[in-house]
């Protein structure tokens, strides 16, 4: 396969470190990964801002998550920022697993790629092939 | 809805406009695409306006139906609108599929236009 393009790059390592934050620690360092002013919807509700975002994701109802990505996409955006979408299924404590799709965009701030958008929803249609 | 912020309002008249235009005759997609659009269509790329019209009118269907489920819409800080569509479709006589569908929607001299579209069928989550 010919050399990834160097947005798939920053892409993958955004979505390893985000779900290894998300999944392998208490998330309290997750916040470092969005921007101040980033938006979040989650399952269809809007959360706005890096602290309210840090304090909905460290307050989900579960002691153990574990996330599986099964596919992954990445595309430049005309402003220079990266758009992923990522397809995986996630467990939850004993609750069997469950498919998910979640959209981040991401964009180059203070020398470093942050994330300004995140939306989130279990996949309701999703066929366990 | 009173008050419906205003990147939701051209979220979900885009997200209407654009699967009305699919499901009745997706040649007129062109108009909503420009020349830096990217398309991801099942993992598969495709770069511009016409590369991407291209793709989605050789589309292999005869009749096609979009069924929305559930749309979420934010600005972005390049004032532009993400959008993420959960739905089901149905392709001729095949059975109904789930769908995912991501857009980033940009004004460009007045107009909306869609400069990063991302579509998979929800077949993918347990690979």
């Amino acid at each position: 396969m010919a050399e990834k393009q160097i947005w798939q790059k920053i892409g993958e390592g955004f979505i390893q470190e985000y779900y290894n934050q998300f999944d392998n620690t208490n998330r309290m360092e997750i916040a470092n990964l969005y921007s101040p002013v980033a938006c979040l919807t989650w399952e269809g509700s809007p959360v706005q801002g890096r602290e309210a975002i840090a304090a909905k994701l460290v307050g989900l109802p579960f002691k153990r998550i574990k996330h599986i990505i099964t596919e992954q996409d990445f595309q430049p955006t005309v402003d220079n920022c990266i758009l992923i979408m990522a397809f995986g299924q996630l467990q939850a404590d004993e609750d069997p697993p469950m498919a998910f799709h979640q959209v981040f965009m991401l964009k180059f701030q203070d020398n470093t790629w942050v994330c300004t958008n995140d939306v989130f929803r279990l996949g309701i249609h999703n066929i366990p092939v | 809805m009173v008050d419906q912020p205003l990147w939701e309002q051209i979220g979900s008249s885009f997200v209407q406009h654009y699967y009305q235009m699919f499901d009745s005759d997706r040649s007129q997609l062109g108009s909503i695409y420009i020349d830096s659009s990217c398309l991801t269509w099942e993992g598969e790329p495709y770069q511009g306006k016409l590369a991407i019209v291209e793709k989605l009118t050789s589309l292999p269907f005869t009749k096609i139906a979009h069924s929305i489920t559930a749309q979420d819409h934010q600005p972005t800080p390049d004032n532009c609108i993400l959008s993420m569509v959960v739905g089901q479709l149905k392709a001729d006589e095949d059975q109904i599929i789930g769908f995912h569908q991501s857009f980033i929607l940009k004004n460009i001299n007045d107009a909306w236009v869609c400069t990063n579209d991302m579509f998979r069928l929800a077949i993918h989550n347990f690979g």
